[in-house]
């Protein structure tokens, strides 16, 4: 049964992955799971300007962590819908891991009613 | 042919061994015969997934012979291709509730071999449903929807896999919901991390054809993943 045993290798292959990701959680590697929460946690995103992002940052909405441990980093700040709206340079991007996402130096996020602010 | 009467006729064809004991359809179908008249506008798939619990593989295996329309693929020996397109291929799946759910072995048998994923262990049975005159027992959706998520999730076949669970979330209910949450909790930290990053992903995928869209759900998703967050410790 050899496509069955190499199915069978496969498996603890990846779930070996899936073991070192998971001790990985806290460090560089980790950074993917935590960028993805922060999205999945996010109804819309905009990709805004430096400028605007340091405006929302004087209302005081802090940038989340994650940004920071990206290279480049970037500013991704959580904000109500209506205060993004107001915003000049605001762009709307589908809430995915697109490059549109990951080329963005800044980003403005709504967070889905119910979720809570965690910064 | 229509999808659903493709899966219909398999159903059919596979009666001799859906119809014994113990044995569940698990699998990208469940979400197309949980929904009302198993309308199976859900997920289109190419294979039906039959689940075996390895007490009843004798029980299967002396009834092997009556799937008539079917034989066995010489590559893949617990896969069941089908003499007819009208038909959908097999797929026997081991099942052992007393494995480690991230673990996984070969059930080796000279006529029906199968594979037994561990995260299978997480499905228990659930409503028995008569599909056009065949009863057919499907797991309970709360189980399904957990080893849908725990399961290492790669490439164009994990991507799918998630969206049936997107389709599982829709025909799950609040009593689900905390039978889901429950057995959630009694998994060691990594395969509760498991589950939480799959559900990321789901949220953030693109919509495939002939799968659950997955857009129009991300709160769900999302309410789904805050639910399961609270009382995680930090880092975990």
């Amino acid at each position: 049964m050899p496509s069955l045993e190499y199915r069978l290798r496969q498996h603890r292959r990846r779930t070996l992955v899936r073991s070192w990701e998971y001790r990985q959680r806290r460090h560089a590697h980790g950074v993917w799971f935590r960028l993805r929460r922060v999205l999945a946690n996010a109804s819309a995103a905009c990709v805004i300007s430096g400028e605007d992002a340091r405006a929302l940052m004087a209302d005081g909405l802090r940038p989340e962590p994650v940004g920071h441990e990206l290279d480049p980093p970037k500013l991704i700040i959580f904000a109500p819908a209506e205060r993004i709206a107001g915003l000049a340079t605001a762009r709307p991007v589908a809430v995915r891991l697109s490059a549109e996402v990951l080329a963005a130096e800044c980003l403005a996020l709504t967070r889905f009613e119910g979720s809570r602010d965690e910064n | 042919m229509a999808f659903r009467d493709r899966l219909v006729a398999t159903i059919r064809a596979a009666r001799p061994i859906v119809e014994l004991p113990d044995i569940l359809i698990i699998g990208s179908e469940v979400p197309n015969l949980l929904q009302p008249g198993a309308a199976a506008t859900l997920v289109v798939s190419l294979d039906l997934d039959i689940g075996v619990p390895v007490h009843r593989h004798a029980d299967v295996k002396e009834r092997i012979s009556e799937l008539v329309e079917f034989t066995p693929s010489a590559d893949e020996p617990s896969v069941w291709t089908p003499h007819s397109p009208h038909l959908l291929e097999v797929n026997f799946v081991g099942m052992d509730p007393a494995q480690d759910p991230a673990d996984a072995y070969v059930f080796e048998d000279d006529r029906l071999p199968m594979m037994v994923f561990g995260a299978l262990s997480l499905v228990c049975p659930g409503a028995s449903t008569e599909i056009e005159g065949v009863r057919v027992r499907l797991p309970h959706p709360a189980g399904l929807l957990l080893e849908k998520l725990v399961t290492e999730r790669t490439g164009e076949k994990g991507e799918r896999d998630l969206l049936v669970a997107l389709g599982l979330l829709d025909a799950v209910s609040r009593d689900d919901l905390e039978q889901f949450d429950a057995a959630y909790r009694r998994l060691r930290p990594e395969l509760r991390h498991a589950v939480r990053s799959n559900l990321t992903v789901l949220s953030l995928m693109d919509p495939r054809a002939g799968m659950p869209d997955p857009r129009p759900r991300r709160a769900d998703v999302a309410a789904l993943f805050r639910r399961l967050e609270a009382g995680e410790g930090q880092g975990s």
